[in-house]
């Protein structure tokens, strides 16, 4: 793969993407040792929140934290040295999923390659082989008969049955399996089948109260802290009116991304408009309301 | 038979003596008549021509025309009306031959239209007219002339009245009589189905301005299809009116109003004249410039200001007349005004639904926003219309905002106001606890109670009930407070102000958006005060107060004696004013200006004594000074009473601020108690519950209260008062007072466990939370089938939501693609599957037998879903709609006749306004909508409705069976659901619930649509008894979860939040804000819940 065309963008293997840097992870509460606890004794572990109040990042933060000494294999597209392999974070295999989503998708297919087949590791099997955490996002979206694939390894046995080559994959000893489900969705056809939802342990995530969102907003957005404070503010308000046609509170996230637009120079009024009220909701009466209350808050 | 040929020649003969064309006629009508007429006949018509013409020495023309015309009428009748016929003819012809002529001629063209019946009629419509003149005789032959004509509009009873009133008008002009038959040709085509209104009208107007018919009837024709089709006859009625009423010109008139009309909207032509046909009793002569000034008012102002543009204008109207009159015309400046105010004003029901979310946001909690004329109505102790206010759950605001001259400002107004008594709440002024350490101050409270005296002095004010049982359970800790102070009133206004202002600061501090508004409301408020120089001492210095919180710093006057202490009070309240206080801060700070004023005369000060006094810069910190100890030694023993002189002033109030409005804290924590109450009955009997008797008590003392009594009937309010505030708590009063001391608990209904004896009848138990337990067997379901009613109904709704059913069925069909899913492993499809290709590659490689099963297909999967329907049929569903949104819990309402008075006047003035629809029609509506959407789908569906009386009568409806097939029979059983009695959901629940459990299909859903909590006799009542069926509706919904039937819950009760929260906890359910937008929403949900 080396080659004197000088490659412009960057690539991973799946199970080698690590964290290069430390993500920014402020603790509610105990989080992070109930999380650490049950990846010492090996318990997957089932995130449940609303959308964008840190899910994903408390998962990249815990797959840093605990790192440990592991041989990296260089990129592929990559021949630097790893910069410090002592401080390497677990892999992490991320899986959004979606309701075609297969069992091969997740454990692996042949391909035809020239006129061999060559077998090619799911994204499932090669974290289960890494011993990394293997994070299924929005697990309710996949179709059930893939979900049930997982319970193998998510009970004593730790095994991924890979029929195809007649095999059963053990986990490496640093493999956890970690949905995350978001129970904010009323549809009765998605919901997590107790078979499932009892493999896990549960916890659940909510948005940050207001002091340590501020904070969090600040650091993310880098906006000054009497603004990250009213955007937090802000963001608690709305949220109040979750079940007035509301599906869903204005999110972490889109906070952070008001912040960025005001450090960026947008007006505070219109960048909250445009990254909070718009996005959350398309109905009229609401949007105006939440005006009312950006209005409220912000000069 | 040679006599009749014999006949015939005679006839011949006979005819020979008159002029040839009769004859030539006869000649001509012959072969044609013998054809339709037997022989005999034949001859007797021949014969009846011969007698017309013997009549007179004209009336061969007469006879003449009967021959032409017969042929050509013979054919629209039996013979024995022919005769009746040419009997007819032969008496006008009597009378004059010109008018037999007319009849006769005219007959072909009006028999097409007239029933044989009517000839006779007919044509003594003709000699009705005829009165023997030549002038008489045109008319009538005209009137002939013109019947086809006519009568291809008219039926023949208004044919009748409009004979009437052309004869009528004859006595007065035959001329005029004959234009205005010409006209009527014209004319009656254009009305329509008014005709007969236009015609009574045209006679009444014969009777008061007969000259001016002509022109009434070249009005109309232009005037009429200017107004909404539906409006013709009100309008006709109205104009009908106005002559009555001795109005002139009312041809004009009429032109004028309808050129009105016809530049409004023609929706608003029927709300209009309902406002005319009011206004006609008040003064005729004002309706023509009230509908001439419409086109002009609405352009500024919305049909729902209309009302009050119009109430004014009637005001004006029953003091002076003229001055009302120019009020109508805008000739008036006060009209000006009223619509200048009224265009930029702006309407609580407009915003409501904006704001009421805006304050939940701010508050965090489900607080409600409602007009203040609500809680006046409740009378609990609030009494201004004008006031903004909140009784610790709801925030009150005016009902219209119209103190700006624009909108923005009146908004910005708005927003403030709701802004300041959310504030109450978020900033926690109704959660001031006694023992709570204040932040900003040292505690004296807790000392000050130690040391108070308790006073002993006169029996009268020690209250005469167990005032123990009061003190333990029932003082607030708002109440604890005030009674520190010898001078509630003066205490409870200090506290007020201080908190008031405290929670502007804070407002501003948290809010900076709405920091320059506020600022300003401020500002003008400040212009609005009193000035503080005309005000005896502590009055003043109570202003001097307010003028402080409203953020004055600058130039207020004090009273030059009292200079230290206006310094000192500036210095205790900035304090709290500039940071982040408490309310304990706030009491505090109560508590020290109160020592400062209380002890100050009330007495006049000479102008020349006044000094103005900046506290701006003045930053001494407050401290204690050092004889606070004796201060409050002082106040304990209630010195400072006794310090006032004898003949001061009696202490007032200051006015009260107009955008802080009503702020009753002792009221509220008292209130918020008690809707506590049944929660705390619920789980231990906590404490004594109060009585009637207790509560006034507790009330007699409160300031808050005592501003508003009346004198000498203190007594007698602080009871209704009492009464109201308990209902306003739903605290279920004992009936009698000998009752009163004893706790209240859930009236059991008698009797144990029920038998189903009798077919179609299902016995469940029922959930008692206070028990924990099931009570057995409790509940008898009886279910029927739906009567049958008019299956139009269902076609016409369908009609009526056109586009809608469409859009619906668009998006329903949308569904299915998604319900498609690949199917691989086929052996013929749409594609080749990559994956199954390289497994037979593989296959074929490795030397296994391959499978040719690799090409894949999007196949149909069964969709698997079947849904129960449960329409709530209780009584409250018969609630016209815009009544509900007022009265949205009729259970409480018309028990006491004060209330049920004003709630019966409330409902009057809203008569006018009020749509009919029901909210079981928009039930139905939306059950229309929903079949013809699932029947596109072809999922398994149910619908049932239930109501009932009392445990042993739980009714279930059957609409349409879960297995029975859509048929024109549920069509028609739609028809008949209609609101019965109460609501008792838990059973009802059940049985949907072991129906669906019955299906086997993947997804079983029940969707329950109701329009209120569930109650029922014996199962919610006001007070506990609420919980009770909440809390076995929730029971029931969690038994169909764990059977794997997911519920949702559909309310169109605005304040469905409260008990919803509790009633399906994780279960989904919706409160709908409009009622209208239920067919559509059903819809959307089902569509989202089972994709």
């Amino acid at each position: 793969m080396s080659s004197s065309t000088q490659t412009l963008y960057r690539s991973y293997i799946i199970e080698e993407y690590h964290l290069k840097e430390e993500p920014y992870y402020v603790p509610i509460g105990d989080e992070v040792e109930l999380f650490e606890a049950a990846y010492h004794q090996k318990i997957p572990v089932l995130f449940k929140g609303p959308t964008g109040c840190g899910k994903t990042k408390f998962i990249e933060y815990m797959s840093y934290r605990l790192g440990r000494p592991l041989t990296k294999i260089l990129g592929k597209t990559n021949t630097r040295k790893a910069p410090d392999s002592d401080s390497q974070s677990l892999p992490l295999i991320t899986i959004a999923c979606h309701e075609d989503l297969t069992a091969s998708d997740l454990v692996g297919r042949y391909l035809l390659e020239g006129n061999n087949t060559v077998w090619i590791d799911g994204p499932l099997s090669r974290a289960v082989k890494a011993g990394g955490i293997c994070y299924l996002d929005e697990i309710v979206e996949a179709r059930k008969d893939t979900t049930v694939l997982i319970h193998p390894l998510t009970d004593h046995r730790r095994m991924l049955p890979v029929e195809k080559r007649g095999e059963l994959l053990e986990a490496a000893d640093g493999f956890l399996l970690v949905l995350s489900y978001n129970p904010g969705y009323q549809s009765a056809l998605k919901d997590l089948k107790h078979s499932t939802r009892q493999r896990f342990v549960a916890m659940e995530f909510g948005y940050p109260p207001r002091d340590i969102e501020a904070e969090i907003v600040q650091h993310e957005s880098g906006v000054d802290a009497g603004t990250s404070l009213q955007l937090a503010k802000l963001g608690e308000k709305v949220r109040n009116l979750r079940e007035h046609g509301l599906g869903e509170g204005a999110s972490t996230r889109l906070l952070i991304y008001a912040g960025q637009l005001i450090t960026q120079g947008i007006a505070p009024r219109r960048a909250c408009q445009v990254a909070i009220n718009w996005a959350v909701t398309d109905d009229a009466s609401v949007q105006s309301s939440i005006g009312e209350l950006i209005s409220s808050i912000f000069e | 038979m040679d006599k009749p040929a014999a006949g015939l020649d005679e006839v011949r003969q006979d005819l020979g003596r008159f002029p040839a064309p009769v004859a030539e006629e006869f000649e001509k009508a012959h072969p044609l008549m013998k054809e339709a007429l037997n022989e005999a006949q034949t001859i007797a018509w021949a014969e009846s021509g011969i007698e017309i013409a013997e009549q007179t020495v004209r009336s061969w023309e007469a006879a003449a025309q009967f021959y032409r015309t017969s042929p050509k009428v013979v054919g629209f009748m039996p013979y024995n009306y022919f005769s009746k016929w040419t009997e007819c003819g032969s008496d006008l012809c009597k009378e004059s031959p010109t008018l037999a002529t007319a009849f006769f001629d005219a007959s072909p063209g009006a028999m097409s239209k007239l029933r044989s019946r009517h000839i006779e009629s007919w044509s003594r419509l003709g000699l009705s007219l005829y009165k023997g003149t030549w002038k008489s005789s045109t008319l009538s032959c005209k009137f002939f002339a013109s019947s086809p004509a006519l009568l291809e509009t008219l039926t023949f009873p208004e044919l009748e009245r409009f004979v009437g009133f052309l004869d009528s008008l004859s006595h007065r002009s035959y001329d005029l009589s004959s234009e205005c038959l010409t006209l009527g040709q014209e004319l009656f085509p254009l009305i329509g189905e008014d005709r007969g209104a236009f015609i009574s009208l045209a006679s009444t107007l014969v009777e008061t301005g007969w000259r001016e018919v002509k022109s009434f009837f070249e009005a109309g024709s232009k005037a009429l299809p200017k107004i909404d089709a539906g409006q013709r006859l009100r309008f006709l009625q109205l104009a009908e009116q106005l002559v009555k009423n001795g109005g002139t010109n009312i041809p004009t008139v009429m032109l004028e109003i309808s050129q009105s009309m016809s530049r409004l909207d023609s929706d608003s032509h029927a709300s209009i004249m309902t406002y005319a046909e009011a206004l006609l009793e008040v003064s005729p002569a004002a309706v023509p410039e009230f509908i001439k000034g419409c086109p002009l008012v609405l352009d500024r102002i919305t049909m729902t200001q209309l009302e009050r543009w119009y109430e004014e204008g009637v005001r004006i109207l029953k003091q002076n007349s003229e001055g009302g009159l120019a009020y109508f015309k805008i000739e008036s400046s006060h009209s000006e005004e009223i619509l200048e105010a009224l265009s930029s004003g702006v309407e609580f029901a407009r915003v409501k639904v904006v704001m009421e979310m805006y304050c939940r946001g701010l508050a965090g909690e489900q607080v409600k926003l409602a007009s203040t004329e609500e809680l006046v109505s409740k009378n609990i102790g609030w009494v201004s219309n004008e006031s903004p206010s909140t009784e610790g759950s709801t925030v009150f605001v005016p009902l219209i905002v119209d103190r700006y001259p624009t909108k923005d400002e009146n908004f910005a107004w708005f927003k403030v106001v709701s802004t300041h008594q959310v504030a109450h709440l978020e900033f926690g002024s109704f959660l001031f606890e006694f023992d709570e350490p204040a932040t900003l101050f040292k505690n004296l409270r807790g000392q000050l109670e130690k040391d108070k005296v308790k006073p002993v002095q006169t029996p009268q004010e020690l209250p005469d009930v167990d005032a123990t049982s009061l003190e333990q359970g029932w003082v607030t800790d708002m109440q604890r407070f005030f009674n520190l102070f010898d001078d509630r009133k003066l205490s409870l206004d200090i506290f007020t102000v201080i908190e008031d202002g405290r929670l502007d600061a804070r407002v501003k501090l948290e809010y900076p958006g709405i920091k320059r508004s506020y600022t300003r409301i401020q500002t003008d408020s400040l212009g609005e005060r009193p000035e503080i120089q005309s005000l005896p001492a502590r009055e003043a210095m109570v202003e001097f107060l307010v003028r402080l919180s409203l953020q004055q710093y600058k130039g207020i006057p004090a009273p030059q004696r009292y200079v230290t202490e206006a310094k000192k009070i500036a210095r205790i309240a900035k304090r709290v004013l500039r940071s982040m206080a408490t309310v304990e801060d706030v009491a505090e700070a109560t508590l020290r200006i109160y020592a400062v004023i209380a002890q100050i005369p009330n007495e006049e000060i000479p102008p020349e004594d006044w000094e103005d006094l900046d506290v701006g810069e003045d930053e001494e910190e407050y401290a204690d000074p050092e004889d606070m100890e004796q201060l409050l030694q002082q106040l304990a023993q209630g010195m400072e009473m006794q310090l006032r002189p004898e003949g001061e002033d009696e202490y007032d109030s200051s006015e009260e601020v107009e955008y802080r409005g009503d702020f009753k804290p002792e009221l509220v924590q008292l209130l918020t108690r008690l809707r506590m109450q049944p929660q705390d009955q619920a789980g231990e009997a906590a404490g004594e519950p109060i009585t009637q008797e207790m509560l006034e008590e507790l009330l007699k003392n409160s300031a808050e209260l005592d501003l508003q009594a009346v004198e000498g009937e203190i007594q007698q309010t602080s009871g209704q008062f009492a009464n109201n505030l308990l209902k306003e708590a739903g605290v279920n009063l004992p009936d009698s007072p000998e009752f009163g001391q004893g706790p209240l608990v859930h009236v059991d209904e008698d009797g144990g466990s029920l038998d189903p004896t009798e077919p179609q009848t299902f016995v469940y138990d029922e959930w008692d939370f206070r028990a924990e337990d099931y009570k057995p067997r409790w509940c008898i379901v009886r279910q029927k089938t739906m009567a049958e009613g008019d299956q139009a109904y269902y076609n016409t709704t369908l009609h009526n939501y056109g586009s809608l059913v469409d859009k619906v069925r668009r998006q329903f069909e949308m569904m299915v693609p998604e319900m498609f899913r690949k199917v691989r492993k086929l052996e013929d499809g749409d594609d080749i599957d990559i994956d199954d290709l390289i497994e037979a590659i593989v296959d074929m490689r490795t030397g296994a037998s391959p499978s040719d099963k690799f090409y894949w297909r999007r196949n149909k999967v069964q969709r698997d879903v079947a849904v129960a329907f449960l329409l709530d049929t209780s009584a409250s569903t018969a609630e016209a709609i815009d009544e509900a949104k007022r009265a949205p819990d009729d259970w409480d309402a018309p028990d006491d006749p004060v209330e049920y008075m004003v709630w019966l006047r409330t409902r009057r003035g809203e008569a006018m306004r009020r749509s009919y629809k029901r909210i079981i029609d928009v039930e139905k509506e939306a059950i229309v909508l929903i079949i013809n959407a699932l029947e596109s789908i072809g999922d398994v569906y149910g619908i049932y409705g239930f109501s009932g009386y009392g445990r042993e009568n739980v009714e279930f409806y059957t609409i349409k069976e879960l297995d029975e097939a859509m048929s024109d029979r549920v069509k028609r059983r739609i028809d008949r659901v209609a609101p019965l009695h109460a609501t008792r959901m838990g059973p009802a629940i059940r049985h949907a619930t072991s129906k669906l459990e019955r299906q086997d299909a993947r997804t079983k859903l029940l969707f329950l649509i109701s329009d209120g909590r569930p109650q029922d006799r014996g199962y919610s009542r006001e007070g506990v008894e609420k919980e009770y069926a909440v809390h076995d509706t929730r029971m029931a919904l969690e038994e169909a979860r764990r059977k794997d039937i997911e519920s949702f819950c559909l309310t169109v009760d605005k304040n469905g939040h409260d008990y919803l929260k509790t009633m399906c906890q994780d279960i989904g359910y919706e409160v709908l804000d409009d009622i209208y937008a239920l067919p559509e929403r059903l819809l959307y949900l089902y569509r989202r819940l089972t994709m």
